[in-house]
């Protein structure tokens, strides 16, 4: 009796003790990144890991929740004047990391900021449909925009608010090492290639911030980011493999945090040169490939089916749109029906594309007949070719694409309306539709003229749409994390939950 | 011996301006880096923009000019990726490539000489074996190998060091064994070799025959002859310490020069290679020409032959 009371009085003391540890341990959270930021003033860098960092030490003018809709942020709310006009009531008590308060002037500066040429920001594409933003009152920021622009407050998304004052007093370069922004964490340091640590700002507007500081630390390979979360010195790691993940779930002690994002898969086929330009030789590709054993086997199931070239995250996606299934015996008759067995086609790639994918694919389409020379070369090459003539653009190749907007504007008008630098196709029907679907705000007029577009694009099949991407973390068991299908890496949002 | 000093200076120069002329057209002609920055549906009016902003729609001969004159004044540019002065990224990382050079450099030369006077002054006993073995496997086996099984026993499953990262001296320990392993196979060769010549000569007969011991005619007779062609090897390695540790710093999350040189050509941010460049030929050409001086301080027939 004594001996089990002994016992029990050891293990409640034991477990209070390591409760308390567990408190005071977390007090600080560990990321690993693959990259170190390349900047952290917001306005100047788009790339993952950046924004990764910097979207903790800024608020956005708006942002989305976790069911993907666009909420108030710095902006309380919001009207549409007219077509081409918005007004935004500023929120006020939020605060810059210096004690300032956060104005109407902070936004329009950053509006202007971003919009001016001589920053030099590779951002500008996505705001420079706005052409004004004034303060027409101490609370009331009015924007104006070239034409009705219905994906205007999903770029604004992305618009992070910096303070005006800071900025010109100390200049871009200054401002870019020593970021102040008004969000839930500040830079404490930034060791350039070996990590940044962030401070919790203790009254920050929303709450306070779930960890006291944040170490974001850079380990470019992927196998050490895993052995990082094994020992315990990272506690949430970003972009694991569908191998890795599958690897963690043997360790009881850590978890795979996934979500389907914005980010489409998908493949390129040149309807303007080559043997793709006959419309069957391109229906024979769709035909050809099974997107389920490339989910299944290649991407461990962290993967989504679509049929059109957008996922179920963006704006103008369109259920059911159907055809182009995998049919290997209607692949087969289409390329002897175009006289085309045995055809060459050209797939390009660059080490930025899944190799094994690729060679997936490959063997696909010569299981029903064609000849398939895969062409690797690096990224920048590979997107001046992609980019440009078609007839040295190949004539299939893999895409990942995300415009961080989801919006079907962002993808299907870039990938393929004739003209853009994207498009190895012209179909001026096409075009009828994505441009109306650009130039009105009417949610339900947009999705019909987007359901005519993916129609269109079913029947031509200048590309493909393969899966829609998973974003996969791993993490500790107590991190209480749902990912989102735009990437957002809000520390704000997690817990920790022992 | 100035004359000498100064003709090898020329050369220096000539040599460090011949590699920096090569690795700027090199980068430039496979791609700037705009396609890389703009975000995906950035138009053709938008790239074209940033292209001329950024100075790279310039012919590139003029942009060549621009850079020898920036490098006349010391200036080696604003990184276009990071907007921050491309020496400050370099400046920021040299004393992790420093630090784990110089620990390799200790486990090469610590294991390595000894390992290869031990091989030639004990030839054919048992024990030659089993350390050629060991050479020979630092040799062939792939730094990323050697680095990931590392991790797995050290970090993961014994939890005696820290998986990746710079926290204090026991970071260093992997990365440096990892790199250092290489270059430890070099030193064990050319150390055996080197003494297995020198005690072929007269002079170490006429020692022995003058009743000194073995151990007395290697220490201070052999290993001072036959540190020479070692010198220079160590020349050499100490260059590939510095600029080979590509692999093992991405691996251990090491943020030396190495990982900084891949980030910086993936994302074509030539003025951060250029200053690479300019920094790793500089180190080689420094390195060797204090180990042109050093064989004059060891060798006194060089010394005097010269002079």
């Amino acid at each position: 009796m004594l001996k089990r009371l002994g016992f029990a009085v050891f293990a409640i003391l034991a477990a209070s003790i390591a409760q308390a540890q567990a408190q005071t341990v977390r007090e600080m959270i560990t990321i690993d990144l693959p990259n170190d930021a390349a900047t952290l003033d917001p306005h100047l860098q788009w790339d993952t890991d950046s924004y990764s960092i910097y979207r903790n030490i800024f608020d956005n003018l708006v942002t989305r929740d976790a069911s993907g809709r666009i909420v108030p942020q710095i902006a309380e709310s919001w009207r549409q004047v007219d077509d081409t006009t918005i007004t935004f009531k500023i929120r006020a008590g939020v605060k810059f990391h210096d004690g300032t308060a956060l104005t109407a002037e902070d936004v329009v500066f950053s509006i202007r900021r971003i919009i001016d040429p001589a920053l030099r920001s590779p951002q500008l594409s996505q705001f420079d449909q706005i052409v004004s933003a004034e303060a027409t009152d101490a609370t009331t920021v009015t924007m104006k925009t070239k034409t009705p622009y219905p994906a205007l407050m999903a770029q604004l998304v992305k618009l992070s608010i910096v303070p005006k004052a800071v900025v010109e007093r100390v200049g871009a370069q200054a401002f870019n090492l020593q970021p102040v922004g008004s969000g839930p964490y500040k830079l404490r340091t930034w060791q350039r290639g070996v990590g940044i640590t962030l401070d919790a700002v203790q009254d920050y507007w929303r709450g306070r911030p779930p960890f006291d500081s944040a170490n974001f630390r850079v380990v470019p390979d992927v196998a050490t980011r895993v052995a990082d979360l094994q020992t315990g010195r990272a506690d949430i790691v970003r972009q694991l493999g569908p191998d890795e993940a599958v690897r963690l779930k043997s360790d009881a002690r850590l978890q795979t945090l996934s979500a389907p994002t914005e980010r489409i898969g998908y493949m390129f086929i040149n309807a303007l040169a080559g043997p793709t330009q006959d419309v069957r030789v391109r229906r024979a590709i769709a035909h050809a490939i099974d997107r389920k054993t490339l989910i299944d086997a290649l991407l461990q199931g962290f993967g989504k089916e679509v049929d059109v070239v957008l996922t179920p995250a963006n704006f103008g996606y369109v259920e059911g749109i159907g055809g182009n299934a995998y049919d290997p015996a209607k692949a087969k008759a289409l390329l002897r029906e175009a006289n085309a067995v045995n055809a060459s086609i050209s797939f390009l790639t660059s080490p930025a594309y899944d190799r094994r994918l690729v060679e997936a694919l490959q063997q696909m389409l010569q299981e029903v007949g064609f000849r398939v020379d895969i062409q690797t070369m690096d990224h920048p090459t590979f997107l001046r070719r992609r980019q440009g003539r078609p007839d040295e653009a190949g004539s299939i190749s893999l895409g990942r694409w995300s415009c961080a907007c989801q919006d079907a504007d962002g993808v299907i008008f870039p990938l393929f309306r004739s003209g853009s630098i994207w498009a190895k196709y012209a179909n001026p029907d096409f075009d009828k539709e994505v441009d109306a679907a650009r130039s009105t705000l009417d949610e339900a007029k947009r999705l019909v003229h987007y359901r005519r577009a993916f129609e269109i694009l079913r029947e031509d099949v200048p590309g493909l749409g393969l899966y829609q991407d998973y974003a996969i973390y791993g993490a500790r068991r107590e991190i209480r994390w749902q990912p989102t299908a735009n990437e957002a890496f809000f520390l704000f949002d997690m817990r920790w939950q022992p | 011996m100035p004359r000498y000093l100064v003709s090898r200076l020329l050369q220096a120069i000539l040599t460090t301006f011949g590699v920096m002329t090569i690795v700027f057209f090199v980068m430039r002609l496979s791609g700037d880096p705009v396609l890389l920055l703009v975000p995906e549906g950035a138009t053709r009016e938008h790239i074209d923009a940033l292209r001329r902003e950024l100075g790279f729609d310039q012919p590139i001969w003029r942009q060549y000019l621009t850079f020898l004159a920036g490098l006349l004044r010391f200036e080696l540019g604003v990184s276009v990726v990071q907007r921050v002065p491309a020496w400050d990224i370099l400046a920021s990382r040299i004393p992790y490539t420093l630090a784990l050079a110089g620990a390799a450099l200790v486990v090469a030369i610590g294991l390595g000489v000894p390992a290869g006077v031990i091989m030639a002054v004990w030839r054919g006993r048992w024990f030659e074996r089993p350390i050629a073995a060991i050479v020979v496997a630092g040799q062939s086996m792939p730094t990323f190998l050697t680095g990931i099984l590392m991790i797995m026993l050290f970090a993961v499953t014994l939890r005696w060091l820290p998986s990746s990262g710079v926290d204090g001296p026991q970071s260093v320990i992997m990365p440096a064994i990892a790199l250092g392993m290489l270059s430890m196979s070099t030193f064990a060769r050319m150390a055996r070799i080197a003494v297995v010549d020198e005690l072929g000569k007269d002079y170490v007969r006429a020692g022995l025959a003058r009743g000194l011991s073995p151990g007395k005619v290697v220490a201070r007779h052999v290993l001072r002859n036959a540190s020479i062609p070692v010198v220079t090897i160590a020349a050499l390695e100490i260059g590939n310490l510095l600029a080979g540790a590509i692999i093992v710093e991405t691996v251990f999350a090491w943020p030396g020069i190495g990982q900084l040189a891949i980030q910086a050509i993936q994302s074509r941010d030539f003025l951060v290679v250029q200053a690479i460049v300019l920094f790793v030929s500089l180190v080689y050409v420094v390195v060797n020409l204090a180990a042109d001086l050093l064989y004059a301080g060891i060798d006194p027939r060089i010394r005097f032959g010269r002079s």
